[in-house]
């Protein structure tokens, strides 16, 4: 009997998809993958707002020749989370494009599981260098791989702090702080490789756990180097940590420049108080200066400031401009040129794409390598047009300062006030 | 010479900090034996229950203790008949899995409720106080003061009170305790909301060190289980020592060796202690298989 009825049921069901053709004006459905809830949530859910301002932009103009966007979610909270829930919308959904994911773990864990279904998966903001190095065919990283956050750091230092400290560059301390795990560790290794090519000497170069609950040797130990600038690799509730022990233990630097993630993150103020002010931060840039941007990409970035400082009352940081930016890419540059939907033809557009510096809200072009990367023959899908640089928190909000084609302001507070005459 | 000061004294208040924080999961797991896992989580809504005292009706988190501690008392007496107490005559994984649910479901209930931001109240004293070439945080060494407070508190009241003895008879012996007179399930009930009104007290002295954050549990709670087993399982003294051992450990790996590894020293010490003192280095004997055998 169970099996008559289970019969009957598949027949329906194949009666009924019969029934139901692929009409032209069916949504174009994406899985958006991004941590909902857990630790990572706070900049999931800010990215989920930048895409789903996208989303409502490109339908409200008329959608992709009549196409509507519509997102299917995945709460990608951690790395497993990340891959049962991306089978989840491939197997179970039919998914065939994939977008997310903020952090790099998650991107890691994503894209993997995208690539082992021929799914097309468009990275925004993930950003550790294994992402588009495995080989894989399938995967596109539109945000700025993890070196490339360090060099912006280190040419700072010596194309513009250097001078404003009257020092030389091999007469400042440099030190480097990195926290552990995948993001960390990666923008670590880039920043060291990057000094060694330039010969400078890193006066401090050392990683901790993100969960440490104690910052005291490392402050102390900083306090003892007692270097001039201070570049740090950090998660929110770690540089919260950090910053109340510097001030606790004294340790004072000439510059500070943190690198994305914790110091770019909008809690900081809150957390830290006017403290935050002068603090550098390596990161995908939250606003550039308009002269950088292409006439049309200029109204859409008003449009996309507009709406989102409506929703969130704040302007957006780095990484929301950064995830607004990659999935506005994909609806107007590469879906338009798409007649199946199909993850090859996709690629084949992706990789056709040559979009000068500007194209994008966040100052970024778009040329993807494609296994000619001469760093790694398996480099694939990684955007060698991603804006990035520096900007520094101001008494009222942030401002762009660093390379000054994308500067709204020049850098201020150098040197740094010591904690007692701040 | 100075900075290894700073790094013992430094180990020393944070550390004592720690031990706060797991005296009430030493307590439970002494009385009741057994292992709330839903401890980081009852600290995580207290400091939310801290934050929202000091964040709105401005008030020093400090005073805030007047209302979060009867309030983590009340809690915990609620999540005890509740969650725990149907477990309690159940294989022992029952009542694992159970605070295991617990700690899942209040982690996701304050993202919904409070999302994953974090929260924080403003220092209390601007400036650390420096002797010498020592800097201490007033809020470190305030919470040092209070940790040995409680500990000498909560020894008095075990050691002189009818309550105390009562629940000193329970640990020893629970079925000769019911058959003295002494009403065993209320006093677990009540060892177990004493326990989780510590939680209470140790979140308002660590709101004004660390933010508050749904996920924040995780990264103390691991803290709290070494302390209470290497302090001895049910030892409150031992909690003392044996955060202020962590709190040490940490200090100075951190800062010789590298701070990656400050946890991985110590759990070395851990693994160690477990070798030659099984019991914990206050512990009684034979501590981790009390009760386990009835």
């Amino acid at each position: 009997m169970r099996s008559f009825l289970r019969l009957g049921a598949i027949l329906v069901g194949l009666s009924l998809a019969a029934t139901i053709p692929a009409k032209a004006e069916d949504p174009i459905r994406i899985g958006v993958l991004l941590p909902m809830t857990g630790p990572l949530a706070k900049n999931g859910i800010e990215n989920w707002e930048a895409m789903q301002i996208a989303r409502d932009m490109i339908n409200e103009r008329g959608g992709i020749n009549g196409r509507k966007i519509e997102y299917l979610q995945g709460d990608a909270n951690t790395p497993n989370a990340a891959i049962s829930e991306t089978e989840r919308l491939i197997s179970k959904d039919g998914i065939k494009i994939t977008t997310g994911s903020f952090a790099s773990p998650i991107a890691i864990a994503v894209s993997q599981a995208a690539e082992r279904h021929n799914v097309f998966h468009w990275e925004t903001t993930g950003a550790a260098e294994i992402i588009t190095r495995r080989g894989f065919k399938y995967t596109f990283q539109v945000g700025a791989p993890a070196r490339k956050y360090g060099q912006a750091a280190v040419d700072f230092i010596v194309n513009d702090l250097a001078k404003r400290l009257g020092k030389p560059v091999d007469g400042l301390k440099i030190a480097l702080l990195w926290e552990n795990r995948a993001f960390g560790k990666s923008v670590g290794d880039g920043i060291r490789a990057y000094t060694q090519s330039k010969n400078i000497k890193l006066a401090y170069d050392e990683g901790y756990d993100q969960t440490a609950t104690d910052m005291t040797p490392i402050v102390q130990k900083l306090k003892d180097t007692g270097p001039d600038i201070l570049i740090a690799i950090s998660f929110p509730n770690d540089a919260i940590l950090f910053q109340r022990k510097a001030k606790e233990l004294d340790f004072n630097v000439a510059a500070f420049i943190g690198v994305s993630a914790g110091y770019s993150s909008p809690d900081l103020r809150d957390s830290i108080g006017d403290s935050v002010n002068g603090i550098f931060v390596a990161d995908f840039p939250p606003k550039v200066n308009e002269t950088a941007l292409k006439p049309e990409t200029k109204k859409v970035a008003e449009e996309f400031y507009k709406r989102y400082e409506a929703k969130m009352k704040r302007p957006p940081a780095g990484h929301a401009s950064a995830g607004f930016s990659a999935i506005w890419a994909l609806y107007t540059e590469v879906f338009p040129k798409a007649k199946t939907f199909e993850p090859d033809e996709l690629r084949d557009i992706a990789l056709k794409l040559d979009l000068p510096d500007g194209s994008l809200v966040n100052g970024s072009g778009i040329k993807f390598t494609n296994f000619d990367w001469p760093d790694d023959a398996k480099d694939a899908g990684q955007n060698l047009r991603a804006s990035i640089g520096v900007w520094q928190w101001t008494k009222t909000g942030n401002e762009e300062v660093y390379p000054p084609e994308l500067a709204t302001k020049p850098p201020a507070m150098v040197p740094l006030p010591d904690w007692s005459k701040r | 010479m100075s900075t290894i000061l700073q790094l013992v004294v430094s180990g020393v208040l944070i550390g004592s900090v720690y031990a706060l924080m797991s005296i009430g999961l030493t307590l439970i797991f002494g009385v009741l034996r057994i292992v709330n896992f839903a401890h980081g989580e009852f600290l995580m809504i207290a400091m939310y229950g801290a934050w929202a005292i000091s964040h709105w009706l401005g008030l020093n988190p400090y005073a805030a203790a007047i209302a979060v501690v009867p309030a983590m008392f009340l809690f915990g007496a609620i999540a005890y008949r509740l969650v725990v107490s149907p477990g309690l005559d159940k294989p022992h994984l029952v009542v694992v899995f159970a605070t295991m649910a617990l700690s899942i479901f209040l982690q996701n209930a304050a993202l919904m409720l409070m999302t994953a931001d974090l929260r924080d109240v403003p220092p209390i004293f601007a400036r650390s106080i420096s002797v010498g070439s020592v800097y201490i945080k007033g809020e470190l060494l305030l919470g040092f003061a209070i940790t040995l407070a409680c500990t000498i508190g909560l020894q008095w009241m075990i050691k002189r009170t009818y309550l105390g003895k009562a629940i000193r008879a329970t640990v020893q012996d629970g079925e000769a305790a019911m058959l003295m007179g002494i009403a065993v399930p209320k006093i677990f009930l009540i060892t177990f909301a004493v326990g989780s009104a510590m939680v209470g007290l140790a979140a308002c002295v660590m709101l004004p060190l660390f933010s508050v954050f749904p996920t924040v549990g995780l990264n103390f709670v691991l803290i709290a289980f070494v302390i209470v087993v290497l302090g001895g399982m049910g030892s409150i003294e031992g909690a003392l020592l044996g955060g202020i051992c962590v709190g040490v450990v940490q200090s100075l790996s951190g800062y010789y060796v590298a701070p990656a590894f400050g946890q991985l020293f110590f759990f070395l010490l851990f693994l160690l202690v477990m070798i030659f003192r099984p019991n914990g280095l206050l512990g009684q004997k034979g501590a981790a298989m009390l009760g386990m055998n009835e």
